[in-house]
């Protein structure tokens, strides 16, 4: 059965190409564009690995983090942002980030081999 | 007295704003990117269908030439956060001889890529009071000059050597070297020697400044010596942790 990975991401044009890519590498990939519509799609599935933006037009990703943990300490939650300072870095490890990537640092193989990695 | 403090007031608030502003721009500027890096990634792997030799040619390089993009403006962020004071150094006792080791290590496929070889033997624990990932983004600003602006089949020498008041990292290329004129340039903000230029057309010259920026912050020395045609050493000073 495949693995399902909600990607949370505004940019719907790298939201695209990331699902294309994930259901190309046989993965099931659900999409959410803003912080409440993703809320919405974890009170409703139950997915294996979650990658997650930080900038969203209504709730911070962070927040989205901090709610996930909130109901489970062990769901793998990717930080997928082109936010790359220490600090965001810190929190996002702080509040239980799997791991932390910088997207414009990853060609879209590279995220697969990631998820594939964080899942084995 | 009060207007000198309205006006530090003024400036901070000035550069609080510029610094945001970059921070914001970096950001957008590397959502573009990113969508740019992973299309063209689909083009030249054939992903979206195959393609002649030429355009694969074509479609490498431009992605080649994203990625340039891509590392200015990481560049720029760097930079940026060297020139706001407020961003703390958190200094600790550190192995400088593990992170150049560690450094190395992330530069294993770029070397072997321009087919430079690198030749480093780890000595021991050397410990210095600095805040590791400063001194790795400075090693790391080093490594990547040695082996960008050297020769193909060229070498990258990198030793340490410690008294008991300092280290000396050194870090000698066979690359193309700094011609007389430039050298005294080599550490300003911006500037990039021709020859560099010719090499690399991307580039923000902002490499040295920071790595002089962040040595001169652990209260070190850089230095360097150069020959035209035959290369570079790099030298770094450092205050050890006496004990």
């Amino acid at each position: 059965m495949s693995k399902k990975i909600l990607i949370v991401e505004d940019d719907t044009f790298l939201q695209g190409l990331a699902a294309n890519k994930l259901t190309a590498a046989g993965f099931e990939a659900t999409t959410a564009s803003t912080g409440e519509l993703a809320k919405a799609e974890l009170a409703k599935n139950k997915f294996d690995c979650i990658l997650l933006d930080l900038m969203l037009p209504d709730i911070s990703g962070f927040d989205i983090l901090k709610s996930i943990r909130e109901t489970s300490k062990t769901l793998p939650v990717i930080v997928f942002s082109n936010l790359s300072e220490d600090k965001d870095v810190k929190q996002a490890t702080d509040l239980g980030a799997t791991d932390y990537l910088v997207k414009s640092n990853f060609t879209l193989e590279e995220l697969v081999e990631k998820i594939e990695k964080t899942l084995s | 007295m009060q207007d000198l403090q309205g006006e530090n007031k003024k400036l901070k608030e000035m550069v609080d704003f510029k610094s945001d502003l970059i921070s914001m721009m970096a950001h957008q500027l590397r959502t573009s990117l990113s969508a740019s890096k992973w299309v063209l990634k689909m083009f030249v792997d054939e992903d979206l269908g195959q393609i002649t030799h030429e355009q694969k040619v074509f479609l490498q390089k431009t992605y080649d030439n994203n990625e340039k993009m891509i590392n200015l403006v990481s560049e720029m962020i760097d930079v940026n956060k060297e020139n706001n004071t407020e961003i703390a150094y958190n200094f600790s006792h550190n192995d400088v001889a593990e992170i150049m080791d560690e450094v190395l290590l992330e530069f294993i496929g770029e070397s072997k890529e321009r087919k430079v070889t690198i030749h480093f033997t780890k000595p021991a624990e050397i410990l210095v009071n600095c805040d590791p990932e400063k001194i790795r983004t400075a090693f790391q600003g080093l490594i990547e000059n040695s082996i960008k602006y050297n020769k193909e089949g060229g070498e990258v020498f990198v030793s340490f050597e410690s008294d008991n008041y300092e280290v000396t990292i050194e870090v000698r290329d066979t690359g193309m070297g700094i011609k007389e004129e430039e050298q005294v340039h080599i550490f300003n903000k911006f500037f990039r020697t021709a020859n560099a230029k010719k090499k690399e057309s991307v580039g923000s010259g902002l490499g040295l400044f920071a790595v002089k920026s962040i040595v001169e912050r652990h209260e070190g020395k850089i230095w360097f010596e150069s020959t035209m045609g035959s290369g570079s050493t790099f030298f770094i000073a450092l205050p050890i942790v006496r004990s």
